[in-house]
């Protein structure tokens, strides 16, 4: 793939872009078991420059793959067909906070919670706080339609954005979407962005909307004997009409991995329920905080502690918030990896699909836990297992077949809030069979010489494991 | 080139999730923005390295030399990688092939030098010395941390290490009113 180096430098200037053999090692990865190398990374700081590298791309056909912070876990920004890296982070400007329309306008590259830290200062915030808001960018949450411990209550971001611009796979700048709460316009093409991993057009420009800040929070633990109790009261709480803000749920995997890697000292049971209300009035919170709780103990749970306090709660919060990268400390020398990692559950399903996780683990021989946002229907897994045997990686694809086809029989999604990408696509197209044609209908009118984020999504290979290179070499 | 201390990481190095919460703590990153120049990036590279993906080159060695090691990024790391270590036993194998690069350590022009040998009482961490045949100081860089207690105490300004990132003075200036001014550099 030949790419004119001095046009792309008229552009953006030397100083942003490179094809030094480290950068497009570095550029080619994110925080999937992917890696593959670009031919370029370049740093666009306006619109402009993204519409001139767009339209130079597009009339090379040269793919282009749009980068937030590389933070995502399905390999939805490693450039499997080569091409241009379009790192956006250099776009992290804070256009707007308007108060009295209640929205904000920002550039893609801005990060989660540097908004927030903005918004905060308003009293207000942009709630759907991945667990990786420190780093990830709104482009990139976007582009994933990502989500996070507060969705329970709050949503997703799919709930939040309002309009956006966009630079189309021709060069167009357009607008989709508006800046007001609601809209009846036609087709909701700002929609059609949410999700769609950088495959249909280029974020440049996002308007989302932002709601006050509770000022009142409180967290509770509930410790479980039998992981199938949590997952019954997981079940209960969100079919009984409760609004929690938070509901979490930690295996006993979880639990020894954080307690290894941060010394945190949580209790060793078979699961912990953290969960969270919040509001303006304390009797509303306190409210809520009953009936959970007593769903917990109906449900054998003990131990059950309530805090208020912001440095309690914080600390009851960290060990979850780090709990992915703890768990690469559970077993010396296993790799903790992200594959079927995020599967959306009907709560009725909830205490099985934990189940279900750590039986496919045995059969397979794999360690495998069951966490997540259980509130907002999603269960998280993480695989772990020795990556530099191949014995290993088979072990891995049999486990992910057999928790998709389990998640297909309970009416589940294969994911809630990580994407699609590279490694989950066997198991989306699957499931999202009778639409794909639709779907490839719509990225070839919008992107004909398909240019943007190629070999995604469902034009992703079916075998994840020979897909691209994986980070860690095995034999 | 032979990764004679950085062998030992071999099979620990897949412990980094590659989540990129060490680029919130990163100095070096949040000025440049390039992802080669957080932990996580030169990581990368290492396990890159290590796995015979990419071969050894001088921008590479550079970046490796590039650290304040501030340690920031290894506090906050939950995955517990011993970054500083790691890099440390990189720069070594990258010094021990000859390697003659840079980062961000200091140097000293010796036109300026007047041997006074203040800089190597400062260094706590004893990477100053004497070369006596050619009677001039000399930096290894290995051992050099970059802390720029050498530069800030030289009489005559031979102790140098690149200032600012990279930035003349004015350019700092220029971006710190850029940062007030629209939340950005
Ligand atoms: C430790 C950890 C915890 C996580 N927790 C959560 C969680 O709780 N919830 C959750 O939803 N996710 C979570 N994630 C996954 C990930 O962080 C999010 O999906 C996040 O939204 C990705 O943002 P990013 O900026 O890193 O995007 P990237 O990984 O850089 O890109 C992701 C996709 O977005 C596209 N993209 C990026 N910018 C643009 C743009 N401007 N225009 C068009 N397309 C674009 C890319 O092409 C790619 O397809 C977690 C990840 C880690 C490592």
């Amino acid at each position: 793939m030949k790419i004119n180096l001095e046009k792309i430098i008229n552009i953006v200037g030397k100083e942003n872009i490179s094809t030094d053999p480290g950068d497009l090692l570095v550029y080619g990865s994110d925080s999937s078991v992917h890696e593959a190398s670009a031919c370029i990374v370049v740093r666009p700081g306006k619109i402009e420059h993204v519409q001139k590298i767009v339209i130079y791309a597009n009339s090379k056909k040269i793919p282009i793959i749009s980068r937030g912070a590389g933070s995502g876990m399905s390999g939805q920004a490693v450039p499997i067909k080569g091409g241009i890296i379009l790192d956006m982070k250099r776009m992290n400007h804070i256009l707007e906070v308007n108060l009295a329309d209640v929205y904000c306008r920002v550039e893609p590259g801005v990060v989660d919670d540097d908004l927030n830290h903005v918004l905060k200062s308003h009293s207000v915030f942009y709630p759907p706080a991945p667990a990786s808001s420190r780093v990830a960018t709104i482009g990139g949450e976007i582009a994933n339609n990502a989500s996070g411990v507060r969705s329970i209550k709050y949503g997703a971001v799919r709930d939040y954005v309002l309009g956006m611009k966009v630079v189309m796979a021709n060069g167009d700048l357009v607008s989709f979407g508006c800046k007001n709460r609601v809209e009846a316009a036609g087709y909701q093409l700002d929609r059609l962005m949410v999700g769609s991993e950088g495959t249909l057009g280029i974020i440049v420009e996002a308007t989302l909307r932002f709601i006050p800040i509770p000022k009142l929070r409180c967290m509770g633990t509930a410790k479980f004997n039998k992981l199938k109790e949590a997952g019954d009261s997981i079940a209960e709480i969100m079919a009984s009409g409760c609004q929690p803000s938070l509901l979490e749920l930690m295996d006993n995997i979880a639990i020894t991995a954080v307690n290894k890697a941060m010394d945190f000292g949580l209790p060793d049971v078979d699961a912990i329920l953290m969960f969270e209300a919040d509001g303006m009035v304390k009797e509303a919170i306190d409210f809520e905080m009953k009936k959970i709780k007593a769903i917990c103990e109906k449900h054998n749970g003990f131990g059950i502690e309530l805090s208020y306090d912001a440095k309690e709660r914080t600390r009851i919060f960290s060990g979850r918030k780090k709990l992915f990268p703890s768990l690469s400390k559970y077993k010396e020398l296993f790799a903790c990896t992200s594959l079927a990692d995020d599967m959306a559950v009907p709560y009725s399903k909830m205490a099985v699909m934990a189940q279900k996780i750590h039986d496919v683990a045995k059969r397979n021989n794999v360690i495998m836990t069951a966490y997540g946002h259980c509130g907002s229907g999603c269960m998280h897994t993480k695989i772990l297992l020795d990556p530099t045997k191949n014995k290993q990686w088979d072990n891995a694809k049999n486990a992910v077949k057999e928790i998709y086809d389990f998640v297909a029989s309970i009416d589940g999604s294969t994911s809630a809030e990580h994407g699609i990408g590279i490694s989950k696509a066997f198991a989306f197209k699957k499931e999202k069979h009778d639409s794909l044609n639709f779907m490839h209908a719509i990225k070839k009118a919008l992107d004909p010489n398909n240019i943007l984020n190629p070999g995604k999504l469902m034009d992703a290979p079916d075998d994840w494991v020979t897909a691209t290179r994986l980070r860690y070499k095995h034999n | 080139m032979e990764f004679n201390n950085l062998k030992k990481w071999q099979d620990k190095l897949h412990v980094c999730i590659r989540c990129g919460y060490c680029f919130e703590h990163c100095h070096l990153f949040k000025i440049t923005g390039w992802e080669s120049d957080a932990p996580r990036g030169k990581l990368v590279m290492l396990h890159a390295l290590l796995q015979g993906d990419i071969d050894p080159s001088d921008s590479i060695a550079e970046k490796i030399f590039e650290c304040y090691m501030c340690k920031r990024c290894e506090a906050s790391c939950s995955a517990k990688v011993e970054i500083t270590e790691l890099f440390q036993d990189a720069r070594t194998d990258f010094a021990e092939a000859g390697y003659d690069v840079t980062g961000t350590t200091s140097k000293t022009n010796e036109d300026k030098c007047g041997m006074c040998q203040s800089c190597i009482s400062v260094c706590k961490h004893e990477a100053r010395s004497v070369d006596e045949e050619n009677d001039k100081i000399v930096v290894d860089i290995v051992k050099c941390q970059s802390c720029g207690c050498c530069v800030a105490t030289c009489p005559t300004g031979a102790a140098y290490s690149r200032e600012g990132f990279g930035l003349t003075q004015n350019e700092l200036c220029q971006q710190v009113k850029n940062y007030l001014e629209g939340g950005t550099v």
